[in-house]
């Protein structure tokens, strides 16, 4: 476990390293992702202690944005008087959305039959 | 009397100045409510972190505690997300192997989705009049809440309130997912799971992976890729606008 933990902190620094020299835009850790994307494709494998730590992640994303929403309680009262706002636009976006990239693949998936 | 209760608020003083006070709560909150969620069938509404959220703020209101001083102890937690981020690269790997012939049909996908999920919440939001806060938290939310933190800070809005707002999303899509896709006809798995990935992220994987495997792979291959595009995109195209 903590081997697997190791590997996800090298490649994190390592991009948080180029994102401060070199892409001031991307965050660190997307970078990091990329890194260790590339890694994998080229060894062709995940590693078992890697794969067991990046699945307990998965399985628990949610714990690690719990200190942050928590902060929530600092913008209630702003949240309160744009209820209406807040509520419609997240309803209907997330609608849209979902309905949008569906559409759009079942489109493509059609035009590749027809061909 | 006296000499009794002091000992007991001298503790109380130690615990809650220490990060250890914060980590409890924290840790606790999210246990109980991912044993809840287990135990309701992993039914999307009854959400750990909305629960947990929900349990945490009302401790710290009730024993009035400061949140700067909360988030110093919980800080520890957040941290990991960064790490958490760089392990998305595990199930975007694992999914690459039924990317094939889909990457361009996936992309464009990817791309106009996420420009709906945007231009409708930024626009529904500032129509409505919410704030300045508000409006640029909704930027980032359809992204994985790590990665839409992140993207946050890169164009000066509240991570925050991005955070609460992605929960949210990815709340309302793993709930409303099904009966929009039933609504449109779609019925195979690969696009029913694109579709959830892109509009719900972590949640909606949850789900995705509950109903169907195959789903599963893709929303977590298009929960990824999102992220990534977004990451390198948004900034881009935010400065953009702004200027």
């Amino acid at each position: 476990m903590i081997n697997g933990l190791v590997q996800l902190l090298v490649w994190q620094g390592l991009g948080e390293l180029v994102s401060i020299l070199l892409l001031p835009n991307i965050p660190g850790p997307v970078l990091g992702l990329l890194f260790l994307l590339a890694f994998l494709l080229i060894k062709g494998e995940v590693n078992q202690p890697l794969g067991m730590v990046a699945d307990s992640f998965r399985q628990h994303l949610g714990l690690l944005f719990v200190p942050a929403s928590v902060g929530v309680i600092l913008f209630l009262p702003d949240l309160k008087t744009h209820a209406l706002a807040v509520t419609a636009a997240l309803l209907i976006s997330v609608v849209l959305t979902i309905a949008t990239t569906a559409l759009v693949l079942k489109f493509f998936a059609k035009r590749t039959h027809d061909e | 009397m006296m000499n009794e209760r002091l000992p007991i608020a001298e503790i109380w003083v130690y615990l809650s100045g220490s990060p250890l006070f914060a980590l409890i709560l924290t840790l606790a909150t999210y246990q109980l409510g991912y044993t809840l969620y287990v135990k309701a069938n992993r039914n999307p509404i009854v959400n750990p972190v909305a629960i947990s959220v929900l349990l945490a703020t009302f401790c710290i209101y009730a024993i009035d505690m400061p949140y700067q001083k909360y988030f110093e102890g919980a800080q520890f937690v957040h941290f990991l997300l960064g790490t958490a981020t760089v392990a998305l690269a595990v199930p975007i790997y694992r999914g690459c192997s039924s990317l094939k012939g889909k990457l361009v049909p996936m992309t464009l996908a990817l791309l106009i989705g996420s420009a709906v999920s945007i231009g409708s919440a930024v626009g529904i939001a500032s129509m409505l009049g919410a704030g300045d806060n508000i409006v640029g938290s909704m930027y980032a939310k359809s992204v994985t809440a790590p990665i839409a933190m992140g993207i946050a800070e890169r164009i000066h809005v509240s991570p925050t309130l991005t955070a609460v707002f992605t929960v949210a999303t990815g709340m309302l899509g793993a709930i409303l997912a099904p009966f929009i896709m039933n609504f449109l006809r779609i019925k195979p798995w690969w696009i029913r799971g694109t579709a959830i990935g892109v509009g719900a992220h972590g949640l909606g994987i949850t789900r995705a992976f509950s109903v169907n495997e195959e789903a599963g792979t893709y929303a977590s291959m298009a929960m990824g890729l999102n992220g990534v595009l977004s990451a390198v995109l948004l900034p881009v195209v935010v400065n953009y606008l702004r200027s």
